[in-house]
Formats: structure tokens, sequence, C-alpha cells
């Protein structure tokens, strides 16, 4: 996290056309929204784009930001948002409408390649999407409960729901592959 | 395992160093340069929301205006303060929805299915309460009638709703569509109310009552649309 400041504030900055505050932004939230994005992605060139459009996005409708409202939500529902219009555009562009269930049930239940730097993508990948994006914003943004409410949307409970049940689920799976405490290397 | 455990491995791969190539971070900056003018934020929730209670009521006040105030001189006082009063205070929960819907990073308090649900039900039990006509004269042909009014009303006090946040920013818009629909049928409501004079309990019931679900399902379905006309655009965005 960036020195000195906080989200909010450099929000604020950044609606006053401080090209500073916008810079030290982009420094401090970009990799938690491009992990956020490569949980996802193909690859690393599919969420350099997907951070790409993000910004344009977060810049065009700045405004709606509030002053004295938590900036991280804002930004993961910005973020969660190109996300899936990406997600829907290149599964149509791709195979076509009949196609979108079979490969979310395969992003859901195939352990993908990941980064080798990144060890949660690979704990994470028997989850669901819609639980692994609350894990991911939970454990990699440290957003509380009602933060990532508001980012996805949906209630407290709702998000405590999927927390409960993504717990259950790497419960299952580490116990299977016999994880040990201290361990926080990938599943396969 | 425990939970603290796998919070512990969670917690663990959460914090494996993680960069990005400075030229990207830098291609972003680039990309935002140009265009990065001083903004002003949006008002206050209870400001747009007030600001989207007071466009139904012009516009079931106008509606009635035009087609006459009928209902209204029919009702008697428990009525009159048991029907608007309620229209207000849903139309005022719609409103404050509409707007969070607007609001990228909102806490939402209700999903748009439940104001559905509740609106709707809570109309039922109003007028079930109050209307105690249990004929049912020319029910199909007036109701229609009386369905097709609400409905337009409705299609008005959405679009001006719309208009009023427009500056807002759905990033579900089948969610806010749902919800501007319900905002909208509260209005239609509305007309209805001050100006049907036919208080039969199965006419007010099912087609007074029906305008609100029916706008709510146009919204969601012109959310829809926008939300699959911005998937095919998505990434042609530039500045």
């Amino acid at each position: 996290m960036h020195p000195d400041s906080n989200l909010e504030i450099l929000m604020a900055r950044y609606q006053r056309g401080d090209f500073g505050a916008a810079t030290d932004l982009i420094e401090c939230i970009s990799p938690q929204l491009h992990r956020f994005f490569l949980a996802q992605s193909q690859s690393r060139t599919d969420a350099d784009d997907l951070l790409q459009e993000t910004w344009l996005r977060i810049h065009k409708v700045r405004h709606t930001y509030r002053p004295g409202e938590p900036a991280l939500p804002w930004f993961y529902a910005i973020a969660r948002h190109i996300r899936v219009d990406h997600y829907r555009k290149s599964v149509r562009t791709a195979a076509g409408e009949r196609q979108l269930e079979e490969l979310s049930r395969e992003v859901a239940t195939v352990p993908r390649e990941t980064d080798p730097v990144d060890g949660l993508n690979a704990l994470l990948a028997p989850l669901p999407e819609s639980q692994r994006e609350v894990i991911e914003m939970l454990k990699v943004a440290g957003m509380s409960l009602e933060e990532v409410a508001r980012a996805t949307s949906s209630s407290v409970g709702s998000v405590k729901q999927k927390v409960h049940r993504a717990y259950k689920k790497l419960r299952e799976t580490m116990s299977a592959a016999g994880f040990r405490k201290g361990q926080s290397g990938g599943l396969s | 395992m425990k939970d603290e455990e796998i919070d512990d491995v969670l917690t663990k791969a959460a914090q494996a160093q993680y960069d990005l190539k400075p030229e990207t971070l830098q291609r972003v900056a680039d990309s935002i340069k140009p265009s990065l003018s001083p903004v002003s934020p949006l008002p206050p929730t209870w400001v747009m929301a007030c600001g989207l209670v007071l466009v139904c009521a012009a516009v079931s006040l106008a509606g009635a205006a035009r087609a006459g105030f009928f209902g209204f001189a029919k009702m008697d006082l428990l009525e009159r303060l048991l029907v608007f009063p309620a229209l207000v205070l849903l139309a005022w929960a719609a409103a404050s929805e509409f707007v969070h819907a607007m609001i990228p990073g909102s806490l939402r308090r209700i999903s748009p299915g439940t104001l559905l649900g509740l609106g709707s039900a809570a109309l039922l039990a109003v007028f079930a309460l109050l209307f105690r006509d249990h004929q049912t004269d020319h029910f199909f042909s007036i109701g229609i009638v009386c369905l097709l009014t609400g409905f337009l009303h409705a299609i008005a006090a959405a679009l001006l709703g719309w208009l009023l946040i427009r500056r807002g920013f759905a990033v579900n818009p089948v969610s806010a569509g749902l919800v501007a629909g319900v905002l909208g049928g509260l209005a239609g409501v509305g007309v209805l109310e001050l100006h049907c004079p036919n208080f039969q309990a199965a006419h007010v019931l099912v087609w007074h009552t029906a305008v609100v679900p029916l706008s709510a399902a146009a919204g969601g379905l012109v959310g829809w649309t926008l939300k699959f006309r911005a998937g095919s655009s998505a990434g042609e965005n530039t500045f």
C-alpha cells in the first residue's frame, strides 16, 4: 500500500484532476486488480488488456465515487463488471452462447495452469467463480465482508454464505490432497 | 483441517510478491493523462432519491390531471391515508435502491427480486384490506385498459428517473433496469389510484398491482439488452 496516503484521499484528489494522485492510485491498485484478472484470464496479456480497460472505465466514471465512501469496493465493482463483460464477449466470440455453461463449469472444476508466483490461484481453482472471487477479495485485497458485499452488489449475509461454502470445499480438497499446515503452494 | 488453518494457508498464498511491469503501469497512466480534468462527484443518495420520488409524483399527478381524479374523489379518508403514504414509502425504497444500483460499490440493502416481491405484497395487502367489493364486472376489458395506462406512465416515470441519474454507472444493468421498472411501476399505480374509480377488489388486486411486475420485467429486459450490447462492444472504448 502506498505510504502516507489512503485510497479515499487519493480518489478525492484524482476527482479534482490531480495527476499525481491518479498515478499513485494506479501504482497502489493495479497489482491487485491484475491478479484479480489473472485468476480467470488465460494469459498475462489478457490480464494486461483487462487492467487497461478497467482504468479507462474507472477514469470515465470517476465522478461516481463519492468522497467518504470506501474506495476499494468501488474499484473492484468496476473491475468485476469489466471482467464479466470480457468473459461473456470472449466466450461468445469463440464458441457461441451454448458453450458458455460448459466453459464456466470447466473453469469451476478443473485446476488451471497458473503463474508460478501465485499459489493462491491453484488453491482456489476447485471453487466456483462466485466463491473464488469472494475469497480473492478477502485475502488478496484484504477487504472486509461489508466491502466485498459492496463490490459484488450483494448482501453481507450472502458473502458470509459464500465464504462458508468455499471453506467447506477447501477443507475437503485440502484434506484429500494431504495438505499440511504452513504449506501455501498449489494442490496439484 | 480447521478454518483457522485454511485461513493461514490462504493468507500466506495471498501474500506472495506480485509485481507488475513498470511499462504496464506507465501505459495506463499515459492513457488517462490527456483527459484528466476535475469532475464533480454525484450528490448524496437521499438527494437523488428525493428527486426520483418527485419525478414519480409528478408523472402520477400529470397522468391523473389529464384523465381526471375520479379515483381520489371516490376514496374515503382512510383509503387515502393508507394507499398514498404506502405508495410514497415504497417509491422511496425503490428510488434509494435505484440510486445504489447506479453507483458502483454501493451497499445493497435489498435485492431487486426482494424489492419487487415485497413491493407487490405490500400493495396487495393494502388493497385487500381496503377494497371489499367482490364483483367482477368487465374484468378483462376494463382491467387491460388500466394495466396499459399504468404501464405507459411507468415507462414515462422510469425514463425520466433514468434521465435524472444518468451520470451514474450501473455495474449490473439488469438489476438497475429491474429496480427502475419497480419505481416506474409504482408511479403507474399512483396514476391508477388517483384516476380509476373502479374499486372492485379483484380489479384493483390484479390489474393495478400487475403494473409493478410488468414494468419491472420490462426494465429488466431493457437492462439485459444493454448488458448484451455492452458485452458486444467491450474493449472498444477509447478516450
